[in-house]
């Protein structure tokens, strides 16, 4: 109730007072008193009013018996001794004293409160002699003062229920190690009154710890033991750590003060040490590893390799060797092609000669020496490889210039080293080929052929050649210019206007590179050729003037080997014969007869055709296809094969073609 | 009335036949293995922990279930005192501190020995409540079981700590609890609150001196 009073005309009373209830009733009073006053009421009402308002103001006043007090709380700290405390209630405004009064156990008597000092003000303490466990204890407390006396509520209080004991002493907070890794063992004493030892009070514990700067606690039970370890401890950082104790059946100790203690940095642990080792060593592994795999590469990106000379043709390996004879002579084919004596012959003796190397394939390898005899013996008309000194006479009628100067080699000349296989192959009986390039290429001097004449001759025997029992060179034997006139030959030239006789081709191959060839059937393999000599008269005199070479290339996977015709460049300039080797001047191959001879057909005119290119690879049964100038069939006829691998050329002319 | 507390006791007295034999017979065993005194003392008082322990919580759960609020601070109603009250059992330490070993086992063998029959009484009283929990029936058997272990546990340590025979207790001096069947169910209800508060307190003081015997058997001299 809120009252508006005037403030001029209402004098302020100084009340003490406790309640709203005084308040608004005195406020009240005085309004009423005054208002009464002012408007003259009557003496009666003014009695009452004077009443109601003494007893309104002695309310406030305080005058008159004590208020009630009321018992807050008793408590055992060990179960010995206890005490209560009293809230006293409403001062009377006189003075006020206060007892407590308790009975034990239902018992009449009434006993009042031995001590009421020790505990402070208000309270009253039990000593040990006064104390009973297990009794049930009625207190009172009675408030006096001059106006009356005031009684509390009656609490029973059993001690074994109110025991609440102190909080637990020297709490310290260790940090230890297990096996690397921290942790702190937090250890505490009972509080010293409560009697554990004799088994009087039992006390469990309670321990809660946080890491500085967190706002969660967390708890744990010790139960009984005066000791815990807290395990989840981080390096670095500090921890709190409080502890309080309960008897097992009463309250809780108050906590215990704050004990703060922190864990060193770094605090790695020996298995966390390890750990670190072997992951770096499992890295250092993987990057030698890596390192290892790509260690070409590295090298090759670190420390390139330094360029070595590559000249296209020239063969440094064999300028390792030494066995040039100087430094010029790897470019020069010191006895090929064949003298110029030999040019003044009509014809040529060109040999032929084929390596058969088994059923399947007759591969005809050259190796160093062939071309230490072949590839550089270019002006020679002579074909030193042969061995038989038939080159010298030269019958045959195609003259094939080698050039075999630098320029002349073909830039697709591989290594000089490497080894042409001509391979022949056995089974297909068809018409085999026989083909070459008429480029000349020192580098490529597998083979050098020399248009050669069949004849018969005697002294010319099958030189054998390969090493193994498998091979056998059938070798056509330069026939000696003189022996054949040209018109003789040209009559059994069985091509049109063919004034040469049958040359024979002859692949020599060298010896020496036999073992590398295939054995696998012994099989001869003659080769004839008819070489067109020329149609013209003149053109054979010119033309024969430098002994011109074919050279067998190699034998193409159909079957056909491939020959080239080999310049000689001097020579053929000279003599105005640089054409000539062109095209004119090759004998073709008609096939292979069954006796696995090389049949040479003549008159075969390949005008125009340019040198082909040199091609030296050592290609066994794949060969690279260079452009051939021509393809001469190796046909399979019918063939005189004498016993020791002769050549009967007379018959050879006598068949038909 | 006279012939009718005549038929109570003998009915009593039938029921309660085995256990006037084990007080009156000492438990000796030949081919028993025997156990060490320590040993005992402590199983003796984990037992009484537990009955301790089991006794609060059945209180709690009957002044839960059955007494009004009004009536639960009062724990000792008029005329319902606890009837091991007469027993001379001390109970204060100062008081335990000045007798005696054997009085001590004695003052726990007396408090075990007259609370059996209130236990089994308090079972049946509980059957006539209509929604009694099983919990607080199950509890209440455990501990009448629980209390005989205790007692023959008391009865040998009794002769391995005492090497004196068995004690004639002052059993039949004790009033027979009064069974009466006849109390309405508000009476009934402080009275069988009565009940679990006073075996409470008596298992407490049954814990606490046997806790008390242990420390003296081990450490006399320094057990306060």
């Amino acid at each position: 109730m809120f009252l508006h009073i005037p403030t001029k005309e209402v004098k302020p009373y100084e009340l003490s007072l406790n309640t709203s209830h005084g308040t608004s009733l005195l406020k009240l009073a005085c309004l009423c008193l005054y208002r009464k006053k002012q408007r003259g009421a009557k003496m009666k009402e003014m009695g009452l009013l004077l009443l109601f308002f003494s007893v309104a103001c002695g309310k406030v006043t305080g005058l008159g018996p004590p208020g009630k007090p009321t018992l807050t709380n008793c408590r055992s700290p060990e179960k010995e001794t206890f005490t209560c405390w009293w809230k006293p209630g409403p001062d009377g405004g006189l003075p006020t004293t206060y007892a407590l009064y308790y009975l034990k156990d239902n018992s009449e008597t009434v006993y009042e409160c031995p001590d009421y000092h020790t505990a402070g003000r208000n309270s009253c303490f039990f000593n040990k002699n006064e104390t009973s466990v297990w009794v049930n204890y009625n207190i009172t407390v009675v408030a006096t003062n001059k106006m009356g006396r005031t009684f509390s509520d009656p609490v029973d209080v059993d001690v074994a229920y109110i025991v609440q004991p102190h909080t637990p002493e020297n709490v310290t907070v260790n940090v230890m190690e297990d096996e690397g890794w921290p942790f702190l063992r937090v250890s505490w004493e009972s509080p010293h009154k409560a009697d554990i030892r004799s088994g009087w009070i039992t006390l469990v514990y309670e321990l809660r710890s946080k890491m500085e700067g967190e706002e969660e606690w967390e708890e744990h039970f010790p139960g009984q033991q005066k000791t815990f370890n807290i395990f989840s401890v981080r390096s670095g950082s500090s921890y709190l750590v409080q502890v309080r104790c309960r008897p097992d059946h009463g309250f809780w100790s108050e906590w215990s003060p704050t004990t703060k203690t922190k864990v060193p940095k770094f605090f790695l642990g020996r298995s966390l040490w390890i750990l670190i080792l072997v992951f770096s060593i499992l890295v250092v592994l993987i990057l030698a590893w890596i390192i290892y795999m790509n260690c070409h590469s590295l090298k090759h990106s670190i420390l390139p390799p330094v360029p070595g000379p590559k000249i296209k043709g020239f063969d440094h390996q064999r300028l390792k060797n030494g066995s040039y004879k100087d430094g010029l002579g790897a470019l020069m084919i010191p006895e090929y092609p064949p003298s110029s004596s030999s040019n003044d012959d009509d014809l040529l003796v060109e040999y032929l000669e084929v390596f058969v190397t088994g059923e399947q394939d007759i591969s005809m390898e050259e190796g160093k020496e062939i071309q230490d005899h072949y590839c550089k013996s270019e002006s020679s008309t002579c074909d030193s490889d042969s061995g038989h000194g038939s080159c010298d006479s030269h019958t045959l009628l195609i003259d094939k210039c080698k050039e075999t100067s630098k320029d002349e080699l073909n830039s697709n000349c591989e290594d000089a080293s490497e080894i042409i296989e001509l391979e022949i192959s056995q089974n297909n009986q068809d018409e085999k080929t026989l083909s070459y390039d008429g480029r000349p290429d020192t580098c490529n001097g597998r083979v050098k052929t020399w248009p050669s004449v069949f004849t018969p001759l005697p002294q010319y025997t099958l030189s054998a050649i390969p090493q193994k029992s498998s091979l056998e060179i059938v070798k056509q034997h330069c026939l000696s210019d003189t022996l054949f006139p040209p018109g003789s030959m040209s009559s059994n030239l069985v091509n049109q206007n063919e004034s040469f006789g049958p040359s024979y081709w002859e692949f020599s191959l060298n010896s020496k590179q036999l073992p590398q060839i295939h054995s696998q059937s012994s099989k001869h393999l003659q080769a004839y050729s008819d070489i067109n000599i020329s149609k013209k008269d003149n053109e054979i005199t010119t033309l024969f003037k430098s002994t011109q070479y074919v050279e067998v290339k190699n034998v193409n996977n159909k079957d056909m080997v491939l020959l080239q015709p080999v310049e000689s460049g001097s020579q053929s300039h000279a003599e105005g014969c640089p054409h000539v080797h062109q095209g004119k001047d090759y004998s073709k191959v008609k096939g292979v007869n069954s006796d696995k001879m090389l049949l040479l057909e003549s008159g075969v005119n390949v005008m125009g055709q340019e040198t082909a290119t040199c091609f030296c690879d050592k290609s066994e049964t794949n060969h690279k296809h260079p452009p051939m100038q021509t393809v001469l069939p190796v046909q399979e006829e019918q063939k005189p094969f004498a016993a020791n691998g002769y050549v009967d050329t007379a018959t050879m002319f006598s068949v038909p073609m | 009335m006279h012939r009718r507390t005549v038929v109570q006791r003998g009915a009593w007295a039938v029921l309660l036949w085995p256990f006037l034999f084990t007080k009156c017979i000492p438990l000796d065993c030949q081919d028993c293995p025997s156990i060490s005194q320590e040993k005992l003392l402590d199983r003796v008082i984990q037992h009484a922990e537990l009955i301790y322990r089991v006794s609060e919580e059945s209180c709690t759960l009957f002044e839960e279930m059955f007494v009004p609020f009004p009536l639960r601070l009062q724990r000792n109603q008029a005329g319902y005192a606890c009837i091991t009250k007469a027993l001379p059992i001390p109970s204060s330490k100062s008081e335990i501190q000045q007798i005696s070993d054997q009085w001590l086992l004695q003052s726990v063998l007396l408090l075990v020995q007259s609370w059996i029959e209130p236990l089994v009484y308090l079972q049946t009283t509980l059957d006539r409540y209509d929604d009694a929990p099983e919990l607080l029936l199950n509890k209440t058997k455990w501990l009448s079981g629980k209390l005989l272990s205790l007692e023959q546990g008391v009865l040998v340590l009794i002769t391995k700590v005492l090497n004196e025979g068995m004690v004639s207790t002052s059993y039949t001096e004790q009033a027979i609890f009064q069974y009466d069947m006849q109390l309405d169910m508000l009476e009934s209800i402080i009275k069988d609150y009565t009940l679990f508060n006073c075996f409470k307190k008596d298992a407490h003081k049954i814990e606490t001196f046997l806790k008390l015997l242990k420390c003296r058997q081990t450490d006399k001299y320094n057990c306060a």
